[in-house]
């Protein structure tokens, strides 16, 4: 559906591709590079801190098991440097436990390590384009932390007490597999505007800094001053 | 019992017997000690002014006759208030003495006096209404005023009145310096009118305690008699009114009655702490009292009187009796303390009765009596007793109290723990249960992908498909985890993440994905759904788009969702899984002849469907197939076709 050859112009935009992985690192490689992507690989924090230092990434693909480090940290230090470079984790199951850690320290959803060539291509053009895209999964983990429940439930920390009533139901319907345009007809939205909302929740799923870090972990009563 | 004689044989029944004997006659012993002991006590006569003052010697005037006579003197009863019989003698005032105050004591007379010194009147005992009441042995003193007495030879003249019930009874007479009589009056006064004070308020306060105690504690009926008996104690003893013709006279005369109605009480009183059963018939006991309270209130005072003397007084010997027996059984019966102390209270009152009733009968010299003085102190003791025996209960209660709670907190602790180990144990036994249902879940999908992985890449064919297995393999273990995940009961949120997969894998084939959620909410919540159920439902719908991708060459897979509402008010979710390829034809449902792969598939749809509790109805046609799948109302709780 989604060839290469439909988006030229994508060459010029350029993307930082972290995977410890030899033959995973290619597989993505070859995907992006075949779209058109400028690529460049890293194979460990150190590496990826060192491209980072000679010029800003457009896009971060990055996974979280790294040989000298967690990927968590490039991301949250990438956030701070280069505050409009898209991040996005790379993930073999999409499992919530790593995926939310990473976005609250400024990740925009994740992306399968053995997605198919053109969907990997298709997500960092959306990504590219200000489309934030979300997995029902990661929708599904927000939306159930929104509800009240006696105690946390387990799993990394989330402050969900930012998200407006709208933005909850939004991702209500992500998470029960509705599409941008059921979601947009049942609340009464214009299509358009869907991924504006879910950007918007990105950004307040995200710790921004310490001082907020603890102000938000007392708030949910991790922290008891 | 009968068991008890069989069990024991015959010379320890006898052995019984001669113990019961004996302790009856030490009892009976005992008793007799303690009456003598009385008798001596009421033998010895109170301290007497000097003998020199002493005035024995009257003239009696009676009916116009007069003759001489010695105090002390019984006079046969009579009724005549306006003749009494008039006792006149004389002493002599010496002038050495006219310094001191005279008196005229009388300590003892029934039932009222007047004193006359020089034919005035000094003393009228019927204005006293304690001293009106024959079974007081109140005292009378009199100052002589210094004016009436004369130096030499004074005449002394006293009128007695005699209403009864029992005869008059005048004793002798003192006449002298008052600070000689006036000790013996005052120990009279103490022991005769002030003592049954106290005892009286004794009963008074008593009466109420038992009382309240009654009221708190009905199914203990002594209390409440015992109560009555003392608030009919205190009635007699503080309800006086004058002698004269008075609304109140008539209630007097019925005041006779108390002491055969408080004999009735505490007689039931015995008998119900002796264990005694209250029985319709024990209302015997309260006739003569009954009988002379109505006699005093409708009859004459006459009749009342005479009624008394037939009436009460047996009824008071009677119960006495009875009480003495009553008590001496249950000390042989039961040897509690309670009832040792009742029979020896018992005795006394008993010989202070026949002492009394001599002295009725004019068979003693003096007429002192003390049966209500020893009933009271008998009342009051008894009373105390009971108060003890209430106080010694609390402090039983009390220990028990203290007994049950450190029992209570033991097995609060003994059971804190066996439910620490339950907690355990369950948990122990929910993670065995987890664990079992994860390895079967792994080894249906992923392990059985994984060998077909490694015996493809063992076949070294270039053109085996590891790449679809591995994927396969994949997407199952993100649905194990997947599943893991609490969602609530709602399966929308599983097929969530199932659209994702779905879409995921039918883009590369080019087929289109039309999901359709016809209800708003989609299918209902179930909150019995389980990580099983989901995942039996999941590979179910993976099964059907597997089939429509490899076999049936669709172009467009529709999905629809929805709520059907079933007749009885239950609601059933439905999806629908429908392609427009070329179809296949279905095997029969029992059909163990499928070998294909798409039969094998179908089999496994039809399997997972039933372990649900779900109907699956398939159709295929030359253009199109679909597979219908209806949840439950109720998922099932135990994976029955798991075994």
């Amino acid at each position: 559906m989604n060839l290469p050859s439909d988006q030229p112009k994508a060459a010029a935009i350029p993307v930082l591709l972290v995977e410890d992985d030899a033959p995973t690192l290619w597989r993505l490689q070859d995907a992006l590079a075949q779209s058109g992507y400028r690529v460049r690989a890293a194979g460990t924090l150190a590496e990826a801190r060192a491209c980072l230092a000679e010029a800003a990434p457009r896009v971060l693909l990055t996974d979280l098991q790294l040989p000298d480090g967690h990927g968590v940290d490039l991301i949250r230090e990438t956030r701070q440097r280069f505050p409009d470079t898209e991040i996005m984790v790379i993930s073999i199951l999409g499992d919530e436990e790593s995926v939310i850690s990473a976005i609250t320290v400024g990740a925009t959803g994740y992306l399968l390590k053995d997605a198919f060539p053109t969907d990997i291509a298709a997500t960092v053009r959306d990504l590219v384009a200000g489309h934030s895209p979300i997995s029902a999964s990661i929708a599904r983990f927000i939306v159930r932390r929104t509800q009240n429940m006696p105690e946390p439930p387990p799993g990394p920390a989330l402050n969900t007490a930012r998200l407006t009533p709208r933005e909850i139901d939004i991702l209500w319907g992500i998470a029960k597999g509705f599409s941008y345009a059921e979601i947009a007809g049942h609340l009464g939205l214009s299509r358009q505007t869907v991924p504006g909302h879910i950007k918007s929740i990105y950004r307040k799923l995200e710790v921004h800094t310490r001082g907020e870090a603890v102000f938000e972990a007392v708030q949910q009563g991790l922290i008891r001053l | 019992m009968n068991e008890d004689g069989d069990a024991q044989p015959e010379p320890t029944g006898r052995e019984r017997q001669r113990l019961l004997a004996s302790r009856l006659l030490q009892y009976l012993l005992l008793q007799l000690l303690i009456a003598a002991a009385c008798i001596l006590a009421l033998r010895q006569s109170l301290p007497e002014p000097p003998a020199q003052y002493l005035v024995t010697a009257f003239n009696l005037t009676e009916g116009g006759v007069a003759r001489p006579v010695r105090l002390p003197y019984f006079s046969p009863l009579r009724y005549a208030m306006d003749d009494p019989p008039r006792f006149t003698s004389e002493f002599t005032h010496s002038s050495d003495d006219s310094r001191r105050a005279w008196s005229v004591f009388l300590p003892r007379f029934t039932n009222g006096v007047e004193v006359m010194v020089n034919d005035v009147v000094i003393l009228d005992s019927r204005r006293d209404p304690a001293a009106n009441r024959p079974d007081r042995n109140t005292p009378a003193i009199a100052v002589i005023p210094a004016t009436v007495l004369r130096d030499g030879v004074n005449a002394i003249s006293i009128r007695l009145f005699i209403w009864g019930p029992i005869s008059g009874f005048l004793e002798r007479i003192w006449v002298g310096p008052d600070e000689l009589l006036r000790p013996s009056y005052n120990l009279r006064t103490l022991i005769f009118v002030t003592l049954p004070v106290v005892f009286s308020s004794w009963q008074a306060i008593l009466a109420v305690i038992l009382g309240i105690m009654w009221v708190m504690r009905r199914h203990e009926p002594a209390y409440g008699v015992l109560a009555a008996a003392m608030a009919v104690g205190v009635g007699q003893a503080f309800l006086q009114t004058p002698l004269g013709e008075t609304p109140f006279s008539r209630l007097n005369v019925v005041l006779i009655s108390s002491a055969p109605i408080e004999s009735a009480l505490v007689l039931t009183f015995a008998l119900l702490l002796s264990g005694w059963k209250w029985r319709r018939y024990g209302l015997v006991i309260f006739v003569p009292g009954a009988v002379l309270a109505l006699s005093g209130l409708f009859g004459s005072p006459a009749l009342s009187r005479g009624l008394f003397l037939i009436l009460a007084l047996p009824t008071v010997g009677a119960s006495l009796v009875i009480m003495a027996v009553v008590t001496a059984h249950s000390v042989l019966q039961r040897n509690n303390v309670a009832s040792f102390l009742l029979g020896c209270a018992v005795t006394i009152m008993l010989t202070c009765w026949i002492v009394d009733l001599l002295s009725v009968f004019q068979m003693m010299s003096n007429r002192i009596f003390t049966a209500r003085l020893s009933y009271s102190a008998m009342l009051v003791a008894i009373g105390a007793g009971l108060t003890w025996r209430f106080a010694r209960a609390l402090n039983q209660v009390d220990g028990f109290a203290g007994r049950l709670v450190a029992q209570v907190r033991e097995t609060e602790e003994k059971l804190k723990a066996s439910f620490v180990r339950e907690e355990e144990r369950a948990r122990a036994a929910a993670l065995a249960r987890e664990r079992t249902r994860l390895m079967r879940d792994l080894h249906d999908g992923l392990g059985g992908q994984l060998v077909s992985i490694v015996a493809l890449s063992e076949r070294g064919d270039a053109a085996a498909p590891i790449g679809e297995a591995a994927r396969a393999a994949l997407k199952d273990l993100r649905l194990v985890v997947d599943s893991m995940d609490d969602i609530g009961g709602d399966l929308m949120l599983a097929l969530g993440s199932w659209r994702e997969r779905a879409m995921a894998q039918l883009r590369p084939h080019g087929i289109a994905l039309d999901w359709r959620a016809v209800t708003p909410q989609g299918l209902p919540v179930h909150p019995e759904l389980r990580p099983w159920h989901v995942i039996q439902i999941v590979r179910l719908l993976d099964e059907a788009l597997t089939n429509a991708v490899k076999h049936a060459g669709a172009s467009r897979l529709t999905v629809r969702i929805e709520t059907l509402a079933s007749d009885d008010a239950t609601e059933r979710g439905s999806i629908t899984v429908e392609d427009d390829g070329r179809g296949f034809e279905v095997p029969p449902e029992d059909g163990a002849a499928g070998t294909t792969t798409a039969a094998r598939g179908l089999r496994n749809m039809r399997s997972r469907a039933a372990r649900c509790g779900a109907e699956l109805v398939l159709d295929s046609t030359p253009t199109g197939t679909r597979v219908r799948l209806t949840l439950p109302a109720r998922f099932p709780d135990s994976d029955a076709a798991a075994g």
